[in-house]
């Protein structure tokens, strides 16, 4: 099955995101999951394209495990 | 005139009753050719053609009975009916089974993206609802109950899953497919009540 450290990384049904201007992964974190705080669960789940979450440009595509 | 005719009779029952017994022979042979020729095909015909077998069972009874009480002459003329019957049995049952092997084969193609797909999905829902369970605020459209019943829905698809694999690995791919579809579609409906579309 899928990657013990991520296993999003190659699951095609994991959710996804394109980062629009003014997103941040605390906003998109409150969006799926209705909790700001929770966004540490996407940065890592995108560890393979995000090296700090604070930094994250719009036209990304970003996994939403 | 009272003995020739008395030898005559004698004579003539005599002669009856070697023909019987030059009918025993083959009633007795063709009974056991009807018989090996039925076990050949029994276990597909139980599986395929349950009711046929019977009626032919039921047939080969009667024809079993008739030489039991000596009646060669009724076996022999009941045969031809009987391999008849056989011979419809031994079409039914290998049609149906081939029609079986074929729909098992198709279906072994395609439970083999199947088998990788479905896992991934569940996999992505088990990991959506370990992080709403975490969540001190669910996200619009996501209730405590569709959150509650999205659980409820994974522990069951594992299970189905479970089942599906056993079904796979016992070589029945129809049934193992049956299971899959279901847990797939179980699986975009659960996805679907959390909210899972991308965007």
């Amino acid at each position: 099955m899928a990657d013990d450290n991520n296993p999003a990384a190659d699951n095609p049904y994991t959710q996804t995101h394109v980062v629009q201007s003014g997103d941040t992964l605390s906003k998109i974190a409150q969006k799926y999951y209705g909790d700001a705080s929770l966004y540490t669960k996407i940065f890592q789940a995108n560890r393979d394209v995000l090296n700090d979450p604070n930094k994250i440009k719009p036209g990304q595509k970003l996994r939403i495990p | 005139m009272k003995k020739p005719s008395l030898w005559l009779a004698t004579l003539a029952a005599v002669l009856v009753v070697a023909a019987c017994q030059n009918q025993r022979a083959p009633a007795e042979q063709a009974v056991a050719a009807a018989e090996a020729s039925l076990t050949s095909i029994r276990d597909a015909a139980t599986h395929y053609a349950p009711d046929q077998l019977q009626a032919v069972d039921a047939q080969l009874s009667t024809v079993k009975d008739s030489l039991s009480k000596g009646d060669y002459k009724g076996v022999l003329a009941a045969m031809p009916s009987l391999n008849t019957a056989i011979g419809n049995l031994r079409d039914t049952a290998t049609a149906k089974q081939q029609e079986a092997d074929a729909a098992n084969a198709k279906a072994k193609d395609a439970w083999g993206p199947m088998s990788t797909d479905v896992p991934k999905m569940v996999d992505a829902l088990q990991s959506r609802v370990d992080i709403l369970s975490k969540s001190h605020h669910l996200p619009k459209g996501v209730t405590k109950d569709s959150l509650a019943a999205a659980k409820t829905a994974v522990d069951s698809m594992k299970s189905a899953w479970s089942d599906a694999s056993n079904a796979a690995t016992a070589g029945d791919f129809a049934t193992a497919v049956s299971k899959g579809q279901a847990i797939r579609d179980q699986a975009s409906q659960t996805m679907h009540s959390l909210g899972m579309t991308s965007g």
